[in-house]
């Protein structure tokens, strides 16, 4: 079963980028690459051969797997639907935020090792500008807590939403544009350096390293959807056929907004990220007071 | 117990009388010492009950009380250790110093007195060891004292740390009239606002937010085997001090609110300076600001939820704030070995100066990275156990949404910020250092540290595994300690069987993921390359992202706390020249706050030496003068009556 769920996160996630370039095009009127693009890249990708800086060191071949790792296990704390989540203990939620942050670090750290002045801007963006995202993160996760009054994924994401469902799917749509790397915050089309948190972290990155680097960003594309969906979704009190239906189309969704936002949208400039993040921190926290003012469960 | 405890002193005392006379007796000595120390503490921990001592020596006119119990072998477990590590370490890296035989004597003379600290039970004994234990302090700061700043720094952790055994002083007299006894206990019977004087008196020495004054600057300038000490030993007996008496003592029902707003603020404006810093020790220091900080949320939860009937979520906080006091003590010890290894090779502290040293010091580069991670907070390492038995417990409180633990909502997203910075902080650090090119031609030619110096660190970095692992053998010590604190929370089952697997399934699965993916592509084939700059061939070292401009977006965050000093001159017409930018980040608290103040202190007290002029008239006047407002004093004081 444990192996089942994995599988699914590790064949399904690509699919969401795919989904995503798709919605673009159509709105664009063009065709677009076909929605399995990501799947041939990654095969093409674990083919090739690696370049590697003469700056590096092993450690910037390991860093992407442990951060893919990080981002499997936090998928894998995460409920989906009926099927509950692979493990579920007290305090998984903390788990789960922090397994991000750690692959976070292993990213940031891998791009410092090429001492490019591109990657260290792009490293010194995502470190910092994850400290509000964190703090929306925290917010969220504790608004979900104290509506519930449960601190276990499977306990917090099953009930029906609270009356501040609405101020935390807004914000958590934010937080998710934001970590990983879409418009405004991103613009994962071009390749233009200056303009880059993410993607320019991931510049010397070359053959399976990337492949890997490139299957996590999916998969963490899909644990924010699955997450924001669950969320807002009662998806315990459904029936499980329908629940997990419910989770499928909310998940595409999610994806269509994304590709509506990319293409209705142009990036903000840099100055304006804090304050897009703080706004999404402000609606989490609008609706963890809500959830701390409001009645009984 | 008593024969251990007894040896351990014996062992410290031989050891400082053999300093200057064999090297490898003394840290021979040392090192059977803290072993005893340790072994006497986990058997106070593991075992049933508390060790007491009681004897008829009269020392000032007390019988000298000695106690170990759950609370106090839990900092001597980390005194232990690090006393033992630091000896190790600094017999490599402080050898050949002029100072390195008067360094091994005030280093023992520094473990015994904390160690007195820790199992005193005494009012006057206490204050005793812990003016001895600050001297000590002080004199290892200043081992190096032909440099001005070591000097400098050293006498500003002096005159703190008298300003808070002032306070302590008043403390423990005060305590002595009211519970009519010097002895130390439970105390039920005193005024709960005594609380607040001892948690200024110990929080200068504990380092929170603003009492932080004096430890960037002495934790910088101190030898790194002392900063390690010093940082992740010796404020947390400041800590000690905090916990003891806040647990033997009635607290004020809104000191569980204080404790977590001044941990909450010193978290995150400790890791707002350390970010800013441009020097690898100092921003360690700083760090220590923060974990202080993490520590004391833990703790102000506790308070909060025992004040409120014993709420079992304040187990979960107390037990993550006493678990963060072994984690932040052996990964800064960690991190601060590892600042001292580069320091030793490349002679500067400077992180612009440094770049690339994981190739030349790939063993140091290895374990700063374990600590880095672990003062980060990240699974699967021991900081992360700590912080989430804290973030628990907050969350347990938040779920409660009883209207005393609003607290925990603040507390909680302020430590998430905090920890999200550390992370930026600790990238920032290790990048500079270790990652990159070399910026400057002595850390192109640094050399690898002595195997002497490496072992400790090893230790310490192996520690921080095995705690995040298998957090679930540290758990009854933690357990037992949380009960002496407060007996309600004796016998609560421990939520860290199910973060174990999970950290340590974390830890197998990234290990093998990383081995699988280097075969691969080392199967695929590796090519060197220079780094990909845009397609420009020719990249040189100072290129590169600096310290200053990695923590500058943070750093406009927090520029109303910071108050930088900016000299900024732009380039002007055709032929610029000369353009230039500075920022410094000052010690803002000190010099914009407690230096002004002193100021005008010193103002008054020279306007007041006027009074002084030598002539005997006016000195009778003064005196006539001063009979006078006397007497009408005391007539008016009989009015009263």
């Amino acid at each position: 079963m444990m192996i089942v769920r994995m599988v699914l996160w590790i064949v399904l996630a690509p699919l969401l980028p795919g989904l995503i370039n798709k919605v673009k095009a159509w709105v664009a009127g063009r065709q677009g690459p076909p929605v399995l693009q990501l799947y041939y890249d990654l095969i093409r990708l674990c083919q090739k051969g690696v370049v590697l800086s003469t700056l590096a060191s092993p450690a910037f071949v390991v860093a992407p797997a442990v951060a893919w790792v990080a981002v499997a296990g936090a998928a894998f704390l995460l409920p989906l639907g009926p099927a509950g989540a692979g493990v579920s203990f007290r305090g998984d939620v903390i788990l789960m935020v922090y397994l991000l942050a750690l692959a976070r670090f292993c990213t940031a750290w891998a791009a410092l090792e090429t001492g490019s002045a591109f990657e260290g801007m792009g490293a010194a963006r995502e470190v910092s500008y994850a400290v509000l995202a964190e703090a929306a993160m925290f917010a969220a996760m504790l608004s979900l807590a104290v509506q519930t009054g449960s601190v276990s994924l499977v306990g917090m994401l099953s009930p029906a939403p609270g009356a501040g469902t609405m101020l935390l799917a807004a914000g958590m749509f934010i937080v998710l544009l934001a970590e990983n790397c879409r418009v405004p915050f991103d613009d994962p089309n071009t390749h233009l350096e200056l303009t880059m948190i993410h993607e320019v972290m991931v510049l010397d990155h070359s053959g399976p390293p990337l492949a890997v680097i490139l299957h996590g960003a999916s998969m963490k594309l899909l644990l924010f959807a699955v997450l924001l969906t669950a969320a807002v979704l009662p998806l315990g009190d459904l029936p499980p056929l329908a629940a997990a239906g419910a989770l499928a189309g909310g998940v595409l969704l999610v994806t269509l907004g994304v590709g509506l936002t990319e293409s209705f949208l142009a990036r903000f400039s840099f100055r304006h990220v804090p304050l897009l993040l703080t706004m999404a921190f402000l609606l989490c926290l609008f609706s963890l007071l809500v959830a701390w003012k409001g009645g009984e469960v | 117990m008593s024969g251990a405890l007894l040896f351990s002193a014996a062992c410290l005392l031989a050891a400082m009388g053999l300093a200057s006379w064999s090297e490898r007796a003394s840290l021979s000595l040392t090192m059977a010492g803290a072993l005893a120390g340790l072994v006497a503490a986990a058997a106070t921990l593991l075992g049933p009950s508390d060790w007491e001592w009681t004897s008829t020596f009269l020392l000032g006119g007390e019988r000298v009380h000695l106690r170990l119990d759950g609370v106090s072998a839990i900092f001597l477990v980390l005194v232990s250790i690090i006393g033992g590590a630091g000896a190790a370490y600094a017999r490599e890296y402080w050898s050949g110093q002029p100072s390195a035989a008067r360094g091994r004597v005030w280093w023992n003379a520094l473990i015994l007195f904390m160690g007195l600290v820790l199992v005193v039970s005494n009012g006057l004994h206490f204050l005793i060891a812990w003016e001895g234990f600050a001297l000590c302090g002080y004199f290892l700061i200043t081992l190096d004292s032909r440099r001005p700043e070591v000097r400098k720094a050293g006498w500003l952790y002096l005159a703190s740390s008298h300003a808070g055994t002032l306070a302590l002083f008043a403390f423990f007299a005060i305590l002595a009239v009211h519970a009519r006894t010097w002895d130390l206990g439970p105390m039920p019977g005193v005024p709960p606002s005594l609380f607040w004087l001892a948690l200024f008196g110990f929080g200068m020495k504990a380092g929170f937010f603003p009492c932080h004054i004096w430890l960037p600057s002495a934790h910088a300038n101190a030898p790194s085997h002392v900063s390690a000490m010093m940082s992740g030993v010796a404020i947390k007996m400041g800590i000690y001090g905090i916990v003891r008496f806040g647990g033997w003592l009635p607290v004020p029902p809104d000191a569980g609110y204080a404790v977590i707003g001044l941990g909450a603020v010193s978290a995150l404006l400790g890791i707002a300076f350390a970010m800013a810093q441009n020097d690898i020790k100092r921003l360690l220091a700083y760090c220590s600001v923060e974990n202080v900080g993490v520590i004391l949320i833990g703790l102000g939860g506790a308070l909060l939820a025992r004040a409120n009937g014993n709420a079992a979520w304040g187990q979960l906080a107390l037990a993550g704030a006493l678990l963060h006091v072994w984690n932040h003590g052996l990964f800064k010890s960690l991190l601060f070995f590892g600042a001292g290894s580069v320091l030793h090779a490349t002679g500067t502290r400077e992180m612009s100066r440094m770049g690339g040293l994981c190739r030349t010091m790939p063993w140091t580069a290895g374990l700063f990275a374990v600590g880095a991670a672990a003062v980060s907070g990240l699974p699967p390492l021991n900081g992360f156990v700590s912080e989430w038995l804290i973030y628990l417990g907050l969350f347990d409180a938040a779920t409660t949404r009883a209207g005393f633990a609003w607290a925990a909502l603040p507390a909680a997203i302020l430590l998430a910020m905090a920890g999200a910075l550390a992370m930026a902080a600790f990238i920032k650090a290790g990048g500079m250092v270790f990652l990159g090119a070399p910026r400057t031609r002595p850390a192109a030619e640094a050399r690898e540290c002595h195997a002497g110096m490496l072992a400790p660190m090893a230790v310490l970095a192996a520690a921080c595994a095995a705690i995040g692992i298998a957090p679930g053998l540290v758990w009854p010590a933690i357990a037992r300690a949380a009960g002496s604190w407060n007996p309600a929370w004796a016998a609560v089952k421990t939520p860290l069987f199910t973060l174990g697997p999970a950290q340590a399934a974390l830890a197998a699965f990234a290990a093998a993921a990383g081995l699988l993916l280097w075969k691969k592509a080392r199967a695929n084939g590796v090519r060197r390359d220079l780094t990909w700059d845009c397609g420009y061939r020719a990249p040189t070292p100072r290129m590169q992202y600096t310290s200053g401009s990695f923590s500058e977006i943070a750093g406009g965050w927090f520029f109303w706390a910071f108050r930088p000093e900016r000299k900024l001159r732009r380039p002007h017409g055709p032929f610029p020249s000369g353009s230039l930018r500075i920022e410094r980040v000052p010690e803002t608290v000190l010099e914009r706050l407690v230096a002004p103040a002193g100021e005008v202190v010193s103002r008054l007290s020279h306007a007041a030496l006027g009074l002084q002029q030598g002539r005997l008239q006016a000195y009778i006047l003064y005196l006539v003068v001063g009979l006078a407002a006397l007497s009408i004093f005391v007539f008016l004081e009989g009015s009263y009556l």
